[in-house]
């Protein structure tokens, strides 16, 4: 049932696409906000982390990192795809994004909870990674159900603004993570 | 010149619903119910504001406690006045002004997300209800400014977490409500209408937006962090376990600085409207007017830390002390183009018209003692003393309020159907304008002389020019029933508006008043210039709307007559 999108239609779907963009560079200034508080506070220290407190391992953040940065290759593929009238392709898409997605709240949440309190450096990585972590939840829920819906064939190639929205705010995650991994492990 | 002919009112248009107050206190999604909704909230808010103020000047009278119970009761009355007249007067005023005004302005039918913008005036009221538990919690006493450690170990009440989730509810409702605004300018100008063919109050709240939404998450980031200080034994406000209370500062501030800009560019919209059309004469500099609201939004974003010069690295001042005073330039090509739009005009002293020319000459003193206030040495001398309060009260009510009660005057015929009483008005404006002149003129002084802000027991050398002010205040504080009764009258028997009663040619006016559900009757056509008065073919298109909408009850002296200008008059 691919029918044209009429007149009113189409400038809705113009409204919503604008209205989630000025959402996206809105709300990543929170993330932004974080950001400054975390080099702000680190400025204070002569070392980072502090004397006596040991650095974060590595290695399951930069594996969940990856994880999700491949989510965001899938869900996109998927956007792609249901537009293309591929609608197996663009399940299975989601399917692995939403794997990866929750293999990177999974792993985030164990970090949340075994970092060791330390004060300052401790409470700012809690935050953080806490803030970031109600976002993918969230939208990771979000995500979720739209394919849910897809399954019982709720959008198709013209009609499926639920699919296009949840991968944008999927990217979102992504965005404001990238900018978090780099300040939490890299620098 | 042509005559002024009289159709029957309203031919041809069938009545609109007539809406009754209980439309108005229920969930609508219809834009003009939700800008009535924001207007008619935050006016409350203005009375309740404005009495803790009258509290506040009763207190100033004698320099001892006399009032208060204590400090503490003293520092929770500026508090709460502060926050409210801020947070639930000016902010949601404006974007009621914006909520009414601007589909109308661009012929739409609506907002872009009518649901969303319902939502975010509905988060208004639990915010607001949380300001007012706080007094039955221990109510916040930290300054609207909330500086760690005063809002962190040093305010035990639970008022002050009210305090930041309320804060909070209206920052979401803030940026809900700006993604709508700019939505709606950039996808539903009508057929025609390019960016510099809009409204300069459309511009105004495109850049106010631009802030809204660039800064506002940075104030929810920061009550976040405030919030957990609080509450869950973090300590990023706290030096001895590692923290820094400048983090505060520097967040708060990069919010609350462009802040000032979400309420007072709103208000330079409406002067540019007002003055054009009481004056029958294009504004002049249309473009440099649009583009230095754009300008004090960008530059809005660098000027932060200049509340900071006595707490920040001192090589930092300098850098700050520039890029503020910069921000006196689109400014300035502000005043020098609403100047320019009066000059030689044929200037109606409507009620409207005298508040804005009372901004004019209100705000210049704000911004040429902001000016001053950005001078580092300067700034270090009067730091936290009554010239600050001076100031900020310069620019936010002889600016905003000044401009909210211009934009009053104009828009109310359109919103209500009813005309306000034009003699009413002048009185209205000439208490306003002596009363509020009376009130913060002298703080100045006081302030130079070295009374500190925020203080209820003050030096007796202080007290003459305190009661002064305090006097004053009251007169200011009276003019406002002023204002409450001409409302009253105009809505019990207020003479009948008609469509378009200043012969304004911006879209808003090419409709009935009220405007009906969906605002026009069929598609309408703006006219190719908004300011294009006192042409021949203005001229025809003003009386085009009036054979259309009706015209309404005429009383010759006091509503302005269309007047031809120019070449052919």
């Amino acid at each position: 049932m691919d029918t044209q999108l009429s007149r009113q239609e189409r400038m809705a779907l113009a409204n919503r696409r604008t209205g989630l963009f000025i959402f996206q560079l809105s709300w990543i200034m929170v993330f932004v906000c974080l950001t400054f508080v975390n080099l702000q506070i680190r400025g204070n220290f002569a070392s980072w982390p502090p004397e006596g407190v040991t650095s974060l391992n590595l290695f399951l953040p930069t594996l969940a990192t990856a994880g999700l940065l491949l989510s965001a290759f899938f869900v996109g593929r998927g956007l792609r795809a249901l537009r293309n009238h591929q609608r197996a392709v663009f399940l299975t898409s989601w399917q692995i994004a939403l794997g990866l997605g929750f293999g990177f709240v999974a792993i985030m949440a164990y970090e949340w909870l075994s970092v060791p309190f330390s004060e300052q450096y401790s409470t700012i990585f809690r935050v953080m990674t806490g803030f970031h972590a109600v976002h993918a939840l969230v939208i990771g829920i979000m995500l979720a159900l739209v394919y849910h819906g897809a399954r019982s064939g709720e959008y198709n190639a013209t009609r499926h603004w639920a699919v296009e929205g949840t991968t944008k705010l999927w990217y979102f995650v992504v965005v404001a993570w990238m900018l978090f991994y780099v300040i939490l492990y890299i620098v | 010149m042509a005559t002024i002919s009289r159709p029957l009112p309203g031919a041809a248009i069938p009545a609109a619903k007539q809406l009754r107050l209980s439309d108005y206190l229920r969930w609508s999604v219809d834009h003009k119910i939700i800008g009535v909704q924001y207007m008619a909230t935050a006016f409350f808010f203005f009375l309740f504001g404005g009495a803790l103020a009258m509290m506040i000047r009763w207190e100033l009278l004698t320099p001892t406690l006399d009032v208060m119970s204590d400090g503490t009761a003293y520092n929770q009355l500026f508090t709460m006045h502060a926050s409210i007249m801020i947070f639930m007067w000016i902010i949601p005023m404006m974007a009621g002004f914006g909520n009414y005004l601007v589909p109308l302005m661009l012929g739409a039918k609506d907002m872009a997300f009518p649901w969303l913008n319902a939502l975010a005036f509905w988060l208004i009221v639990p915010a607001g209800a949380l300001m007012i538990l706080g007094y039955f919690a221990g109510q916040a006493e930290a300054g609207w400014t909330a500086y760690p450690p005063l809002s962190t170990i040093y305010s035990l009440g639970d008022g002050q977490t009210f305090w930041a989730f309320a804060l909070h509810l209206l920052g979401i409702s803030s940026i809900l409500g700006a993604i709508n605004f700019i939505v709606t300018i950039k996808n539903m100008r009508p057929e025609g209408m390019g960016y510099f063919q809009m409204p300069l109050f459309c511009w105004a709240i495109l850049a106010t937006s631009i802030i809204i939404v660039l800064a506002t998450p940075f104030l929810a980031g920061a009550l976040t962090l405030l919030i957990l200080d609080r509450v869950a034994g973090t300590a990023f406000f706290d030096p001895s376990r590692g923290g820094d209370v400048l983090v505060w500062q520097n967040v708060f501030w990069f919010y609350s600085h462009p802040a000032v800009y979400i309420m007072v560019l709103p208000g330079f919209g409406i002067l540019s409207e007002v003055l054009s059309v009481h004056a029958r004469k294009p504004v002049f500099g249309y473009r440099a007017l649009a583009l230095s609201s754009m300008a004090i939004a960008l530059l809005g974003f660098t000027v932060w830390a200049h509340h900071m010069f006595t707490s920040m690295t001192p090589e930092l001042r300098i850098p700050f002390m520039v890029t503020s005073m910069i921000i006196a330039v689109p400014t300035g090509i502000k005043i020098f183009s609403w100047l320019g739009t009066l000059w030689g005009g044929k200037i109606h002293f409507t009620p409207a018209m005298l508040f804005a020319l009372g901004f004019l000459s209100m705000f210049v003193i704000g911004g040429i003692s902001g000016v001053m206030l950005a001078a580092v040495p300067f700034d270090i001398h009067v730091h936290d003393t009554y010239f600050v309060v001076s100031h900020l009260h310069f620019v936010l009510f002889g600016g905003s309020v000044f401009a909210i009660y211009a934009g009053m005057y104009h828009w109310w015929p359109k919103v209500t159907g009813r005309m306000l009483n034009a003699n009413l008005g002048k009185l209205h404006f000439a208490l306003t304008y002596v009363g509020f002149f009376f009130t913060f003129f002298p703080q100045h002084i006081v302030g130079m002389l070295g009374m500190p802000r925020r203080v209820a027991v003050y030096a007796p050398e202080f007290q003459t020019l305190n009661i002064i002010i305090s006097v004053a205040a009251f007169l200011l504080g009276i003019s406002t029933f002023v204002l409450l009764y001409a409302m009253a009258l105009s809505l019990s028997n207020g003479k009948r508006a008609g469509a378009n009663p200043w012969r304004a040619l911006t879209l808003e006016w090419a409709t009935t008043s009220p405007p009906p559900t969906h605002n026009f009757h069929g598609d309408p056509v703006p006219y190719r210039d908004p300011y294009g008065y006192g042409t021949e073919s203005a001229f025809r298109y003003l009386e085009d709307v009036d054979r259309r909408y009706g015209v309404g009850e005429r009383d010759d002296d006091k509503v302005p007559v269309p007047a031809l200008r120019g070449s052919g008059d």
